[in-house]
């Protein structure tokens, strides 16, 4: 299994570099990686037993770095969900090659956040995500691309000196042999230190979640971003902060956690009420996914921060299950923009009559994104609220009504393009949408489904996470 | 009961439909996706009759979600509704197969109907509030797809999105409600509650009532939303946008009773709540009264029937709230007979007038219509309570338990009885009698339109005889056998000669209006109505006003406020942006502040103070 581990980890990367400097091998070279990885991730994911699949080696002697992997069943449900939406998206984005290729390094440095046990591995990991990003971002994106990615680098770089300080601390002063997750979770800082150490991660990690209000860098990202989606999927992914919070910042530093906890959830709430707010006031597609996208974050961050196994859980899943389809519909609406040459919501109405299969794709992933039972979007929310309740029924009151909002926002747009009087013709699925459409509808339903398939993975390690802040609370 | 996989077969099968249809459906041609989505129909309901003879069933797969169950009943109560659900589903499957003729969008109406049923059963069937939360939202997403079918004319888009939403406020009490029962007691399946707070019909020792209480009431808001109950109710005549089966499938003979049924289900919560239970009479009894006078001023031919749902709805949370849950659901089943008769008839005279809708341009239809002029006079007659009919017998039942509850309860419903009959005789008189007011050339619907209104209207006539009165049968069919899967009080019965005297009063009150209603609607229709009805009539046909109060006090100021917001977020990252360029110097911070940014601080300012007070609440 070893061999898996570490051929899927890093398939993505060779494949990226070889497309990069070859780029005529072409989108095939990009879907047979990624799928490849895919299948290794759902064959690691079918093959799990309970005990998590591990490796280690020393790769700086002097100060004890290891090269850990420690893939458990959250890293497993989190590599299946970003291995299924890099290679939908690579096998759907009409882009030019090398920016597959930089996809593909993308996916490598995803897979690395969640599969890394060794904490300055994992800061390098999520650090070295961050390049590939920038340049989808510098290299083909809109017109207003270089601010945008000024402001993503500020957001992201503010938050890594603190984390980078909070790394040190956390072992130096916690009196850690090494970097290893276990080393440092068995001597878990106290006092005012662990303070100071949780704050340094939350930084970093709030920004990456998005939290407000560290969220202002996501909407100009998303509408600067290429049309067709790739890079803001790709995006989607990396909002890993719900996962860093939930394996690093909370363990590593229990007491700090307590002490921030009233305020995060509080940011939390608000995060999700107000996002969903906004999106219903944005004008083009792009921005209202990605404020929906800090609306249900925010959502998962009350259930994570609640501290319960079910918020956890949710969280969890929530993540995982909006990678899926929050990039899918990313990755649709590049496909109608391609067709109306437009991300503007209003202009063009009524294409529903041209292309039904179209209107109900999108309409399947606007339902799983406002989490109608059934489908993916529903059991991350409702465990995250169940969670939340436990610990403030008025937060969770007040963050929840986001679920109202979610459908005035998503509904409404969803009406302006796709209903009324029709001004404009397209056309209907290709033969590669309809795969397309397939896969993300199977993923989506049988998440939304047959849920247990999932948090029977995740559960376990967030029973452990509560039982760590006692039992619950 | 047995545990058996035929139970999930009742709702897969419609399911498959749906998908069938979905995806191949429009290389069917014409009558096959209707012929197909009714026989599957037909199977649910033949099932389902066939595992309720074998003593009901049970299926569950246990930890669906960690500590939740993915878990179904076939009980007396569930079967029940599946009876009502498929049976009557069934008999307007059928009809929409005439009424969708050569509609091109045919087969995907048959999909979505497939999909509601499916959906339907599930919220009928789930043992386990999130599974009966499953069906809840599958029947909202089903109401939405088809109040906007014909998607084109943006008032059904705004319609259909209207009821969605409008629905979520009351999903998001469900959804808390769940909140509050997991919090406290661990599970959400609703038979353990149901063990864990009533185990021998009445509340177990140490409970928390104010946690039930507030449960109770928060799933009492979700029933509020789905029943469009006051204040929730502004969806319900927008959503008359949808073809007539929609109407009378969804939009009153099944859907909409949801929320009826949620709080029977449940009644384990309701039961020894007075305080709760008096805010459901309160809503119920609101609700009957104000549906009952928004009839008066419609002019549509369906917004009529859709206030008179309004207000049926409203006399089964009554019938609720004071306790009596199986006069609840003896009226969820009269009322699915006579309203979707009448919804189906006003379809039928909507076909033969070219789709005409306003009663306005009706009248004269008794003469030109042979068979839809029985089942529209058997369904008005049996709305308006026309003794012996079946909702008569179940209004009378409800007047009855009200009358138990409060003298004040019993008077006002009596009055919106007398204002049903009133109203249904306009409804009649206005399409049936008179001259016809049109310029069609109105045609009798084809058989597959009239013989499923044929059942309905025995159904009508004949169904109330289930739950007779104890003075008439000293125990009737439906009572005894609901109560088995209920938990309620034993109510005393009311002396002989009180109830006598109710029926007798209920009787000659529902004649009396009948007959006059009959006579003073013949003036509408010659436009001879009295002044301070016709300004009655206004008042009444833009509901009270009700939409306009929501769109000035909520929906204008939130939209506004959105707008403000976005771009207040747009200054955040421009707050950044300063943060991060601080090398300015002051009289260039000055200057921006002075250029726009005020309204970020402004924001910003705001936000903190919000920021400060939650922090308050939470601590």
């Amino acid at each position: 299994m070893d061999a898996l581990l570490h051929v899927g980890l890093f398939l993505p990367l060779l494949a990226g570099i070889a497309l990069l400097i070859w780029p005529s091998l072409g989108r095939r070279l990009a879907v047979a990686a990624s799928g490849v990885t895919f299948l290794i991730a759902a064959w690691l994911f079918a093959r799990a037993s309970g005990e998590a699949y591990t490796f280690q080696a020393l790769l700086l002697e002097p100060i004890q770095m290891y090269y850990a992997l420690r893939l458990d069943g959250v890293g497993l449900v989190l590599w299946l969900a970003v291995a299924l939406t890099t290679l939908l998206a690579v096998f759907i984005a009409k882009v030019p090659t090398r920016m597959l290729g930089w996809a593909l390094l993308m996916e490598s440095g995803l897979l690395g956040i969640f599969a890394a046990d060794d904490l300055i591995l994992f800061y390098v990991f999520f650090e070295a995500t961050l390049i590939p990003s920038l340049l989808m971002l510098g290299l083909y994106g809109g017109r207003e691309r270089l601010k945008a990615a000024y402001t993503f680098a500020l957001f992201t770089l503010a938050g890594s000196l603190p984390m980078l300080a909070a790394l040190f601390a956390v072992r130096y002063l916690g009196g850690a042999p090494s970097f290893l997750y276990s080393d440092l979770a068995a001597h878990p800082v106290s006092g005012s230190v662990a303070d100071w150490v949780f704050l340094g991660f939350l930084v970093a990690f709030a920004v990456k979640t998005p939290l407000f209000p560290l969220h202002a860098w996501l909407p100009s990202f998303h509408a600067e971003n290429h049309p067709s989606g790739l890079a803001d999927a790709m995006g989607t992914l990396y909002k890993v902060g719900l996962f860093a919070f939930f394996k690093w910042a909370i363990p590593l530093a229990p007491e700090g956690f307590a002490q921030f906890q009233g305020l995060l959830l509080v940011v939390a709430a608000f995060s999700a009420i107000y996002a969903a707010w906004l999106a219903f006031a944005a004008k083009d597609w792009k921005r209202l996914l990605a404020y929906g996208g800090v609306s249900h974050m925010g959502l998962g961050a009350l259930g994570l921060f609640s501290g319960n196994a079910e918020g956890v859980t949710g969280a969890l899943f929530l993540l995982a299950a909006s990678m899926v389809y929050t990039g899918g519909l990313f990755l649709v609406v590049g496909r109608i923009a391609e067709r109306t040459e437009t991300l503007e919501i209003g202009p063009v109405r009524g294409i529903a009559k041209s292309a039904p299969a179209l209107s109900v794709l999108t309409m399947f992933l606007v339902m799983a994104m406002i989490g109608l039972p059934g489908l993916s979007g529903f059991p991350g929310e409702f465990m995250a609220l169940l969670g939340a309740w436990k610990i403030s029924p008025w937060l969770t009151f007040i963050a929840f009504t986001a679920v109202i909002a979610a459908a005035a926002y998503a509904l409404t747009a969803y009406q302006a393009l796709f209903q009324e009087e029709q001004n404009r013709v397209v056309s209907d699925l290709t033969p590669r949408e309809w795969a397309f459409a397939v896969a993300i509808v199977a993923g989506v339903v049988l998440a939304g489904v047959y849920p247990k398939m999932f948090t029977q993975m995740i559960h376990p390690l967030s029973e452990a996470l509560a039982k760590l802040l006692g039992g619950g609370a | 009961m047995q545990e058996t996989v035929l139970l999930p077969l009742i709702i897969l099968l419609p399911l498959l439909g749906f998908a069938v249809l979905g995806l191949w459906g429009r290389r069917l041609p014409e009558p096959v996706p209707g012929v197909v989505a009714s026989a599957l129909v037909l199977g649910s309901l033949l099932l389902g009759l066939v595992l309720l003879g074998q003593g009901g069933a049970r299926w569950a797969v246990e930890d669906w979600i960690p500590g939740v169950p993915l878990s179904f009943v076939l009980d007396n109560l569930s079967g029940l509704m599946v009876m009502v659900v498929a049976g009557v589903g069934f008999l307007i499957h059928v009809y929409a197969i005439g009424y969708m003729h050569s509609d091109p969008g045919f087969s995907r109406f048959f999909s979505y109907f497939n999909l509601f049923i499916a959906a339907m059963l599930v919220l009928v069937l789930g043992d386990s509030l999130p599974v009966v939360f499953i069906g809840w939202e599958g029947v909202g997403l089903a109401s939405y797809l088809l109040i906007g079918f014909w998607y084109t004319e943006r008032v059904n888009a705004d319609s259909a999105r209207k009821a969605f939403i409008v629905n979520r406020i009351g999903d998001l009490g469900f959804l808390l409600g769940m909140g509050v029962l997991w919090a406290h007691f661990g599970t959400l399946s609703i038979s353990e509650l149901r063990e864990l707070i009533a185990p021998e019909g009445e509340f177990a020792v140490g409970i928390n009532v104010a946690a039930v209480s507030l449960a109770a009431f928060l799933l009492f808001i979700g029933a509020i939303g789905k029943s469009a109950q006051v204040p929730l109710m502004v969806w319900l005549p927008d959503a008359m946008a949808g073809p007539t089966p929609v109407s009378a499938l969804i939009h009153a003979a099944t859907m909409v009773t949801a929320g009826v049924y949620l709080l029977c289900r449940n009644s384990f919560l309701y039961f020894d709540l007075p305080d709760v239970s008096f805010w459901v009479v309160l809503i119920g009894m609101l609700t009957a009264l104000y549906g009952a006078l928004c009839a008066f001023g419609q002019t549509d031919i369906k917004r009529i029937v859709a206030y008179s749902t309004l207000s049926q709805l409203g006399y089964m949370f009554v019938a609720a709230g004071v306790g009596a849950y199986w006069v609840a659901m003896f009226h969820v089943l009269t009322h699915a007979f006579f309203k979707a008769l009448l919804f189906m008839s006003s379809g039928a005279v909507i076909h033969a007038l070219g789709g005409e809708q306003d009663v306005r341009k009706m009248g004269g239809m008794w003469n030109y219509l042979p068979q839809t002029r029985i089942h529209g006079l058997v369904g008005a007659l049996a709305l308006g309570g026309l003794p012996l009919l079946s909702g008569f017998w179940s209004k009378d039942a409800i007047l009855a338990a009200s009358y138990e509850y409060s003298a004040l309860l019993w008077f006002v419903m009596l009055i919106t009885a007398a204002l049903t009959a009133l109203y249904s005789m306009r409804w009649f008189v206005l399409v049936f009698m008179g001259k016809y007011r049109g310029h069609e050339h109105p045609h009798e619907s084809p058989a597959v339109m009239t013989w499923p209104n044929h059942v309905l209207t025995l159904g009508s006539l004949f169904a109330g005889f289930v739950g007779l009165p104890y003075v008439v049968q000293s125990e009737n069919l439906l009572e005894p056998w609901l109560n088995k899967a209920i938990v309620h009080h034993e109510h005393e019965k009311l002396p002989v000669l009180d109830e006598w005297a109710l029926i007798l009063v209920s009787a000659v009150v529902a004649l009396g209006a009948l007959y006059y209603g009959y006579r003073f609607f013949q003036a509408e229709a010659a436009g001879r109505l009295p002044a301070w009805f016709t300004r009655f009539q206004e008042a009444s046909l833009r509901s009270f006003y009700a939409d306009d109060v929501y769109n000035a006090l909520l929906v204008r100021p939130l939209k506004s406020l959105a707008k403000i917001l976005f771009d207040a977020d747009g200054g955040l990252l421009g707050g950044f942006w300063w943060l991060g360029s601080a090398t300015g110097n002051l009289g260039a911070l000055l200057a921006r502040l002075e250029t726009g940014y005020l309204r970020f601080y402004a924001a910003g300012l705001l936000i903190a103070a919000v920021l400060l007070v939650l922090v308050g609440v939470i601590r």
